[in-house]
């Protein structure tokens, strides 16, 4: 293993803490009927205490979220009130890459002596998403009404391209082949479906039943409602929506939340079920490449990274990414000389689905919760967002056991 | 005279029950004790409510005005000048007790005073005040202070203090502490050196005072405060929202500590329960120290529950390990908390454990809960409370109490008895018919079979029983799941009902009170006689739960009536009304009554004089 600088040697990542809801897909499940902000607060809380963990151990509460929700002009007050708590903190969201961003920031905070303990709390509700009326009298509509997931996902102001299409053009432009693409998926399903079945997954999703204004139960949140076992052969006739593009090789609009702690070394020990586990942070960067190929960036944002931190992708024992699009691993894979099949080995975006906000904070825990069971290691996370951005972290987890 | 235990009443001087019957009347009587405390009709004085805008003041007012109607006792309302409208706000609930014609007279006799805290409005000289009860805040130097200006102006005058927390010894006034809600709940904690006038003529006029002792907060506040405290550290320790916490304990327990909050008015109810845990733990240490959420919420006033928009979305769905933990967290320190008061003799335990049930809304009182684990689990229950709160561990646990837990005194919660060497009395101090009632009831009459007892009256206690609604439906849940415990239920009732008939000579069903119904009213009829007051409702309102009368009410009624009769006893089983004892003379009642002549007859037939009833 290569050694290399840390980053906010104060951070770390208390290993248990954490905790997930399933990603129901969207319309499916009893999260399109609540606020999710304060599905996801009342869910923090009661993760945390499955945990052991006292809410009133937390000193700060960092959100992450892209779609509007109600009440969201009182940001993370408001849900640090649903968690019971009443701690300060604010909201930040960018895009897909939101999940990884409020840890890296949360993690700052730590190292920057500002709060000892902060929450991480990222989450959305792409079901029935607000429509916002922008009055704009330039336009030559005047006032312009954006339903806020899908007409953002069709359209990139800067580019007027879909996402959907950047991935074509990626995959166009790096000759992607549409078979390596459908195996690539089938795979992926496998991962995820292995993964149930060998119980690592318990460890992060969290079963969660939902009430209505009643006080009675609406619906239990205890599946990835919607994903579905495809073959092959079902993959395989699935049309073509743009070169590589299929029903099939495309993620899905999910709801959900997921929540972790960055603290101290010497708090994540006392709160952490494992205090010998440690989970420090190493690197994060991002790249912006050219317009429309999006599905690239995440692979140059990982070659920066390493570049940075002087490691090596063979230095990394887990990789894990947010791939809306089965290109992103085909491109990766080439880009980075990394066989593919090394990737997401617990399931990944692509087949769970694609809540936007807590998507890449499910895709650490998970990579965590692997890299603790494959004994620690490098951990390298990264995934793209919307204006064509890659982002990357590598944290390492270290146990003190061994 | 022997007596299974101490009767309640002798706790404050009105003897036993027994001797009720014997003498043909009641130990004390109304309207001689308000000669006595506020001078005959043509020189009567007044009684002062004061902080009467209060929660408490307002609620009394409406209490004691109603009852106190009929003697023309000024009731003096007193307040800040700025003080919120409490009383106006009673009129709505007064008239629909009363009726708008009574509440209107009622109100009419409540003359408001304003007064600044340091000086006595000059007219309040006019009626002549006898009798102070203060409702102010609980400030121990104001409260002193009112004292002192009240005896200046009004040398002699009786003070009481309605205090929740604040020992008689610390304000130099005796204690008469109601319970929530005020204008209904008839019971008072009382503390006073010798049993009062005062106390009798609460007792006289309905109400339901209880003698404890003169401790930091009484048993009720120690109840209260306690089970909200427990709530508020098993938050601390398990995250779990406070509405969960609440339906949780009203699951394990009965009580809501949280909504009771909420309803009662969580501002002042906030302060109340911190500033009793806060003056609880400066004398008995961290069992009662108030958690940090309830020091902020004193000061805020917040509720516990969540805003209506903000109504819970995330339910918790405990396991049988975290529903372990929690009942550790709840009923430890309420077992350890009833240690502490055991040891301080703090009351008579039937006054302890029907203060948990008719104030605290406790299912089942904390004597006969933990009479219901036993001593080893309730010890070990505390024990692995410790282990989880061990800043409780260092203080006021006494598992030795428990060591007694045998003795009549335990064993008898619900249920004495009595007896004169010939004629024996069981009295009921339950309004509804429980497990714990049927067997302290069979134990009644074995020990009067033990004594060779074969004549015996059934009746109330003429104290905490002021009325005998029936049976207690939460006895009926297996039921619901299992038809066999159901039938079990039925059996066993059904057969200690039948010993009343069966194993004595002569036995007399005594009701009294305000209504004798359901599975009480099952039980009185299988008593040779059924003798009541007038008023007395009596009915099976079982088809509108909807049950069946599961005590023989179906059929032990009909045997006992003429055929011509069969018709109303249908009319009850059919539609739940209740009728007046007076109307049902004959097919149900053998005797119905003024109270002294239903005392008389009650004796005369179960002590073998010439009572002129014909068994039926």
């Amino acid at each position: 293993m290569t050694s290399t600088r840390e980053m906010f040697s104060r951070a770390r990542i208390p290993y248990g803490t954490w905790g997930s809801s399933f990603f129901p897909a969207w319309q499916t499940s009893a999260l399109a009927e609540v606020n999710i902000g304060q599905f996801a607060g009342e869910a923090m809380n009661r993760i945390l205490s499955l945990r052991k963990v006292p809410t009133t151990s937390l000193d700060y509460l960092i959100l992450g979220s892209t779609i509007p929700w109600h009440w969201k002009f009182w940001t993370a007050p408001m849900i640090a009130s649903c968690v019971d708590h009443r701690i300060p903190g604010f909201h930040l969201e960018q895009a897909c890459a939101t999940g990884l961003q409020a840890v890296i920031v949360a993690a700052s905070e730590v190292h920057s002596n500002a709060n000892d303990v902060v929450g991480v709390l990222t989450f959305d509700r792409t079901s029935d998403s607000p429509v916002g009326v922008f009055p704009e009298r330039r336009a030559h509509e005047r006032t312009m009404a954006l339903a806020d997931v899908w007409d953002n996902l069709g359209f990139d102001p800067a580019t007027g391209n879909a996402m959907l299409s950047c991935a074509g053009f990626a995959a166009r432009k790096h000759k992607t082949d549409r078979r390596e693409v459908d195996e690539l998926t089938m795979y992926r399903y496998e991962q995820y479906f292995n993964a149930k079945d060998s119980g690592l997954l318990d460890n992060v999703l969290v079963p969660l039943e939902v009430l209505n204004v009643q006080g009675k139960p609406l619906g239990m949140i205890d599946s990835d409602k919607g994903v579905r076992k495809l073959t092959y052969d079902m993959l395989q006739v699935m049309p073509e929506l743009d070169d590589c593009v299929t029903g099939g090789t495309q993620t899905h609009a999910s709801d959900g939340m997921a929540t972790l702690l960055v603290t101290t070394k010497e708090k994540a020990q006392e709160l952490s079920s494992r205090p010998e586990i440690d989970i420090s942070f190493v690197g994060k960067t991002e790249m912006r490449t050219y317009p429309s190929l999006m599905q690239e960036s995440p692979a140059m944002a990982v070659q920066k990274l390493l570049k940075k931190t002087g490691l090596t992708m063979d230095d990394m024992t887990v990789v894990k990414n947010h791939n809306p699009f089965a290109v992103n691993d085909v491109i990766f894979s080439k880009l980075l000389n990394y066989d593919w099949h090394k990737i997401n080995n617990t399931g990944c975006p692509l087949v769970w689905g694609h809540p936007q906000g807590p998507t890449l904070t499910r895709v650490i825990i998970e990579a965590l919760e692997e890299a603790v069971a494959l004994g620690g290691g490098y951990v390298l996370i990264f995934g793209c967002a919307a204006g064509d951005v890659g982002i990357a972290a590598i944290l390492k987890v270290t146990d003190g056991a061994k | 005279m022997k007596t299974l235990r101490q009767p309640t009443l002798d706790t404050f001087g009105l003897g036993n029950v027994l001797d009720i019957f014997k003498n043909g009347k009641l130990p004390v009587n109304a309207d001689s004790l308000v000669d006595t405390i506020f001078g005959d009709s043509s020189n009567r004085g007044a009684i002062v409510i004061s902080g009467a805008n209060g929660i408490v003041g307002a609620g009394k007012t409406m209490q004691l005005g109603s009852r106190l109607q009929k003697y023309n006792i000024p009731i003096i309302a007193l307040d800040f000048p700025g003080a919120p409208d409490g009383i106006g706000m009673q009129y709505q609930g007064l008239k629909g007790s009363f009726g708008q014609k009574q509440a209107d007279e009622i109100m009419a006799n409540v003359i408001r005073f304003n007064y600044d805290g340091k000086k006595l409005p000059s007219q309040l000289k006019d009626f002549n005040p006898r009798f102070l009860l203060e409702a102010i805040p609980e400030i121990l130097d104001i409260k002193k202070n009112h004292y002192k200006v009240f005896r200046e102006t009004f040398p002699g005058i009786a003070i009481r203090s309605v205090t929740s927390g604040f020992p008689s010894s610390e304000l130099g006034v005796g204690i008469a502490h109601p319970a929530f809600p005020h204008q209904i709940n008839k019971m008072w904690e009382t503390v006073e050196d010798t049993p009062s006038d005062i106390t009798k003529l609460l007792w006289a006029v309905g109400l339901i005072p209880v003698p404890v002792s003169d401790h930091w907060s009484f048993v009720l506040d120690v109840l209260f405060c306690g089970l909200m405290s427990a709530g508020l550290r098993y938050r601390q320790a398990s995250n779990m929202p406070y509405w969960k916490i609440d339906k949780l304990i009203r699951k394990l327990l009965g009580p809501n500590p949280f909504r009771a909050h909420d309803a009662i008015g969580a501002k002042g109810a906030n302060f109340l329960t911190w500033s009793c845990l806060y003056h609880l733990s400066e004398t008995y240490g961290n069992l009662f120290k108030p958690t940090f959420d309830l020091e902020y919420r004193k000061e805020s006033g917040q509720n516990w529950y969540p805003l209506n928009h903000f109504r819970p979305v995330v339910n918790w769905t405990l396991s049988d390990d975290e529903l372990d933990e929690m009942n550790k967290w709840i009923l430890g320190p309420m077992i350890q908390m009833t240690s502490l008061m055991l040891h301080e003799n703090r009351g008579h335990l039937s006054h302890i454990n029907a203060i948990c049930e008719i104030c605290a809304q406790f299912r089942s009182g904390i004597l006969a809960t933990i009479r219901q684990l036993g001593t080893e689990k309730s010890i070990k229950l505390v024990e692995e409370y410790h282990k989880l709160d061990p800043q409780s561990a260092s203080s006021c646990w006494y598992p030795e109490v428990f060591e007694k837990i045998n003795d009549p005194e335990w064993q008898q919660l619900y249920v004495n008895a009595e007896h004169d060497g010939s004629v024996g009395l069981i009295t009921i101090n339950r309004e509804s018919y429980n497990k714990d009632v049927d067997i302290e009831l069979n134990c009644a009459i074995n020990w009067l079979k033990s004594e060779n007892i074969e004549r015996v009256i059934l009746s109330g206690d003429f104290h905490f029983s002021t009325q005998l609604v029936g049976a207690d439906t939460s006895d009926f849940y297996p039921a619901l799941e299992d038809a066999d415990k159901g039938y079990d239920i039925s059996l066993n009732w059904s057969t200690t009902a039948r010993r009343l008939h069966d194993e004595f000579k002569v036995s007399v069903g005594f009701l009294n009170g305000k209504r004798c119904l359901g599975g009480m009213l099952e039980l009185m009829m299988h008593c040779h006689y059924l003798i009541a007051t007038n008023d007395c409702q009596v009915g099976m309102p079982e088809v509108t739960l909807p049950v069946i009368p599961g005590m023989e009410g179906c059929h032990w009624s009909f045997r006992k009536a003429k055929k011509e009769d069969w018709s109303k006893i249908s009319d009850l089983l059919f539609t739940g009304q209740a009728v007046k004892a007076s109307g049902a003379v004959g097919w149900l009642i053998d005797f119905a009554g003024t109270e002294e002549d239903a005392i008389k007859m009650a004796w005369k037939t179960a002590s073998g004089d010439n009572h002129g009833l014909t068994k039926r």
